[in-house]
């Protein structure tokens, strides 16, 4: 492999796995835990629902159901809450990076040069906290490019203010 | 040269146009309607004189109002080149104007289908990476318009030296009809097997959507449960995917014979024309720039033979699908074609000797883990299910079956890079060689599950405006290698990547 590299630049190039990336807004993980709580109300509502109207016959186990689902969920409460950490992002001269994750990692990189459009959005939880994610489409088959939650909205506009002059310039 | 001038004037499609439009429009308004017709043609005896003059009226009606609305669609269809802009007027209420710049017209394709031969006319398509509903379709074309066309949308530089070179020019591959039906013999039936099967259910679906008021589908699912597994209609099954096997085979050999007839490619200074097909004769030019990658196949009956087919992967859309027989593809490519092709594409790259590097052992065991979890989800269902002991023999099928694919997969996964492109290879019983230029590359992905960490491999994914290419389990220094080296590339390329 060293011998097919050897033409290029890298060693001046400064490689994206010794830079200290940014972690996210701390806030960011209460809108993660508030969303969560939300969908268990909701799944529990619905078992219930379900539940009470015998739709399925599953009565006896009934009680089992509703230890399963919270136990569920749980750990993918105490799951987000452990691997929250992990996600921080880089805005680099030229690209833009995004990692995350604990049991599963992944790094992503956007080169500013091969962005069509960047999007700032806001849903209602992250409202409550003032603050926004930030998405970045590539062109074609872009079906998951990169996404940045929890960034203050001044942060955003400022990532968003640096990559529209790299693109342009 | 006096033909170029012609567009620069707002000028309208050949007048059979309206002929083409209007045949169009009868045959999408029957693809609605057959089910229709073919009640009243059932019930023909049934209907009164009256119902009947009615209905012909109907029909009547429909044709002469079908007839008036292709008029008018040709009418307002109005196109021409302007600065160095492709634009296009169309509609009757609404009016739409398109404007395509040259260089972002990914390719044209030239398409005759029986009818267009008979009245010698073309359709011209155009295309670009944005959604299929903004491509341009000109209905019909005469000859000398068509090839106009062609000639100033294709080569905006040097205009003339190009087309007396095409004219004189040998073909780099022509494909005779022997040659035709080795090809299509080797196809992989699998893949036209489940098209048939789709195409069937489509017709089940629409069948039963029919009858479904009226209370004739549970006798349908009764006679379905009536026939469930018992010992001679394990036979039947056999019998079926015997015949399912014999038709799938005859239908990728119809399939390859009809859109791959007399396969002709071309190559220009910077483009490919791909011309084929029988019925539907097809015409491609294919930009050289526009290539995100290429994908090199073949299978073991292929290979025997030393032929392999070339796919050209473009900029899609995110939305929208791409169809069957929008993807660009050349067939029967022997050695030296695809040679050529390469060289014409990637010209200062050296291929030869590469140091492949093959994913880590770990890459196996994940596809055992993968595999085992499948057997034993197969397994408790059956077990669970039918507690039917013929079926339990399935394992014996399916366990040598996995194996072999595990092993097989594993071997073909291989990878190396030359100064600006990543080869890489997978597949199972087909073998893949994509070829991507490492500018192509929109954005880079490194993926690793805790179990992965353990033993420091990685899963590296590229995704280019064409799709996401992905190499399973390298080394972590290898993986960290190619990708601050990929996105050096991406972001001191100058070249247009799209």
């Amino acid at each position: 492999m060293s011998d097919s590299f050897q033409n290029s630049v890298i060693n001046t190039f400064p490689t994206i796995f010794e830079v200290v990336f940014k972690p996210i807004q701390k806030s960011y993980l209460k809108v993660i835990l508030l969303n969560i709580t939300f969908v268990f109300l909701l799944t529990l509502g619905l078992v219930f629902f379900l539940d009470s109207n015998e739709l399925f016959e599953v009565s006896e186990f009934s009680f089992a159901i509703y230890i399963i689902i919270t136990a569920l969920f749980a750990v993918i409460f105490f799951l987000k809450i452990i691997s929250f950490k992990t996600r921080k992002y880089i805005v680099r001269e030229k690209d833009l990076s995004y990692k995350s994750g604990l049991l599963f990692k992944k790094l992503t990189t956007v080169p500013f040069n091969r962005i069509q459009h960047v999007e700032i959005d806001q849903g209602p939880f992250t409202r409550m906290f003032h603050l926004v994610s930030l998405s970045v489409f590539t062109a074609g088959d872009s079906s998951d490019d990169l996404k940045i939650r929890g960034l203050l909205k001044e942060e955003a506009d400022q990532i968003n203010d640096f990559i529209s002059s790299q693109i342009d310039g | 040269m006096d033909n170029k001038e012609l567009f620069h004037q707002f000028s309208r499609q050949s007048k059979k146009g309206i002929l083409i439009i209007y045949l169009s429009a009868l045959y999408k308004s029957l693809k609605v309607l057959w089910i229709f017709l073919f009640f009243f043609l059932q019930k023909f005896s049934k209907i009164s004189d009256s119902q009947l003059g009615l209905i012909y009226l109907g029909i009547a009606c429909l044709l002469l109002f079908l007839f008036f609305r292709s008029l008018l669609i040709f009418k307002n269809f109005q196109f021409k080149i302007e600065d160095q802009h492709f634009i296009l007027q169309r509609g009757i209420l609404k009016k739409t104007n398109t404007s395509i710049p040259f260089d972002r017209i990914q390719n044209i394709k030239f398409k005759q289908n029986i009818v267009q031969q008979l009245i010698n006319v073309f359709e011209v398509n155009i295309e670009t990476a944005g959604s299929s509903k903004a491509e341009i379709s000109i209905k019909a074309l005469s000859f000398s318009d068509a090839n106009a066309l062609k000639q100033s949308l294709s080569s905006n530089t040097s205009r003339t030296s190009d087309i007396e070179n095409i004219s004189k020019q040998k073909p780099l591959l022509k494909i005779s009809l022997s040659q035709l039906i080795k090809v299509s013999l080797t196809e992989n039936h699998l893949q036209s097997f489940l098209l048939l099967l789709a195409i069937l259910i489509g017709v089940y679906q629409q069948i039963t959507e029919l009858f479904g008021g009226m209370g004739e589908r549970e006798l349908m699912d009764f006679y379905i449960e009536e026939t469930s597994f018992s010992g001679t209609n394990i036979l039947v099954i056999i019998g079926l995917l015997v015949l399912f096997l014999v038709i799938s085979v005859i239908s990728s050999m119809v399939r390859v014979y009809f859109r791959h007839f007399n396969l002709t490619v071309f190559i220009q200074h910077n483009a490919l024309e791909i011309d084929q097909g029988l019925t539907t004769k097809s015409s491609v030019i294919l930009k050289k720039e526009k290539v995100q990658h290429i994908t090199i196949s073949d299978n073991p009956i292929k290979k025997k033979l030393g032929i392999s087919f070339i796919t050209f992967k473009q900029a899609i859309s995110g939305k929208t699908k791409k169809k069957q027989d929008k993807i660009i593809k050349i067939i029967g490519c022997k050695k030296e074609q695809v040679g050529a092709i390469k060289k014409l594409l990637f010209p200062n790259e050296a291929f030869e000797n590469p140091l492949k590097k093959l994913s880590d052992h770990y890459y196996k065991k994940r596809l055992y883990m993968f595999a085992g979890t499948f057997f034993l989800v197969l397994n408790v269902l059956l077990y669970v299910r039918f507690e039917l002991h013929p079926l339990f023999w399935l394992n014996a099928l399916v366990l040598p079956l996995l194996i072999g694919w595990i092993h097989l997969k594993y071997q073909k996964q291989y990878y190396f890079c030359t100064k600006d492109i990543i080869v890489i290879g997978s597949g199972s019983i087909e073998t893949h060689h994509t070829y991507l230029p490492f500018f192509k590359v929109q954005n880079i992905k490194l993926k690793q599950s805790i179990f992965q960490a353990k033993y420091k491999v990685i899963d590296l994914v590229f995704q280019t405006a064409a799709g996401k290419i992905r190499i399973p389990c390298l080394k972590e220094e290898d993986a960290y290698k190619i990708y601050n080296d990929t996105l050096f590339k991406v972001e001191t390329s100058r070249q247009s990547w799209m």
